[in-house]
């Protein structure tokens, strides 16, 4: 599955066969995580917080591709995004494992994934070095194969996703 | 001489190890504290404590690698209502694994916070295995940087330090999994649930 994450209203055309999803998380009732580890040591793979968010962390795990549309701020995904990343620990253990050299947290059932991140907003160049080393910095975290970054004008959003679209119903 | 101004942007503020890395700030610091957590309705209030003080520390935990969206929307604040005068901000960060390095992407992004926003940036401390290492042998390594931290905003000599537990990464994973297996006994919970691959399992509402 396809899931394209967008933290604005998107009008696309998906087709019925539930290929790729897309989840308007601005649409969304969606709390911040309060920190309480209750996901990795109460119940394991499950968010206690009982919101929107625990509809949307098992389609990233499900997912081999993913999209992350999101304006930057501070070099960072602005609130929206990072508010529903955030919420998504479930899908990892508390366990620490060694990855790529580095300390990381085991993950429940990721499937690996390949993340295409749709970024706009004033993005200056010291911002997208930020910003390229935590998408990177995320990826250990959120198992991603490989990932690309896309800065985009506001006005441009809809249209690259459109175009990434028709790019795997054409594959 | 006048106080810093210490802010909590720990999601789970009251019982946080921020907090508790916070007080160990103010228990070594030259300088007396005023000590505040963040939370969504007490932004304009924080603005203008921040007013009386030449000094501010932000305390936090590394959140999916970057600031925790609480912080976030504190920064987003000040940056739309700023205060009038805007203090030296410090950086007492700490995350969970073993590399304190982990932390650079967050302390990158506050420095261009400050830079956009005309704040002066003053220190960091980074902090490696910081969910545990308060509560183990090596709790005196980080007594000992926060003590340089805390000096050097006091005497306004500003520098970074990072500190971890002394210790390789395979004796950290297994430290880590004790402290984790531990955590979820108290609760109940084995370390085959704990490990279940199973998200949002069929009895999910």
């Amino acid at each position: 599955m396809k899931l394209i994450l967008s933290d604005r209203p998107l009008n696309l055309e998906l087709p019925e066969n539930g290929e790729i999803r897309h989840v308007d998380l601005s649409t969304l009732q969606i709390a911040n995580c309060v920190g309480c580890f209750g996901c990795w040591t109460k119940t394991p793979g499950r968010c206690v917080i009982r919101d929107d968010a625990v509809r949307v962390y098992p389609l990233i795990a499900e997912s081999d591709t993913v999209v992350y549309v999101s304006r930057i701020k501070y070099g960072g995904y602005d609130t929206i995004m990072k508010r529903m990343l955030e919420r998504a620990i479930p899908i990892q253990q508390a366990f620490i494992r060694i990855h790529r050299g580095e300390t990381h947290h085991l993950q429940r059932a990721v499937t690996p994934k390949h993340a295409t991140i749709i970024a706009y907003g004033a993005i200056e160049q010291e911002e997208r070095s930020i910003f390229e080393r935590l998408v990177a910095r995320n990826g250990y975290n959120m198992n991603f194969i490989d990932h690309r970054i896309l800065y985009v004008a506001e006005s441009e959003v809809e249209k690259n996703v459109k175009d990434l679209i028709e790019t795997w119903k054409k594959s | 001489m006048e106080k810093i101004l210490i802010l909590n942007g720990s999601p789970r503020a009251t019982r946080s190890n921020s907090k508790r890395y916070a007080k160990l700030f103010s228990r070594h610091c030259p300088q007396e504290t005023d000590y505040r957590e963040i939370r969504k309705n007490n932004h304009a209030e924080l603005r203008a404590g921040m007013e009386h003080h030449a000094d501010l520390l932000l305390v936090f935990p590394l959140y999916a690698d970057a600031l925790p969206v609480g912080l976030l929307n504190f920064l987003k604040f000040l940056e739309t209502t700023p205060p009038d005068h805007r203090p030296v901000v410090s950086v007492l960060v700490n995350c969970g694994f073993l590399e304190p390095q982990q932390c650079e992407v967050v302390v990158r992004m506050l420095r261009l916070f400050c830079q956009r926003n005309g704040y002066p940036f003053g220190s960091v401390l980074m902090v490696g295995g910081g969910e545990a290492i308060l509560d183990s042998p090596f709790r005196f390594l980080v007594n000992r940087k926060i003590k340089h931290f805390a000096k050097s905003i006091a005497a306004r000599q500003y520098g970074t330090w990072q500190t971890t537990m002394p210790i390789g990464k395979r004796l950290f994973v297994l430290a880590s999994t004790q402290y984790w297996l531990q955590y979820g006994k108290r609760f109940g919970i084995s370390k085959r649930q704990m490990q279940t691959p199973v998200i949002e399992g069929p009895d999910s509402e």
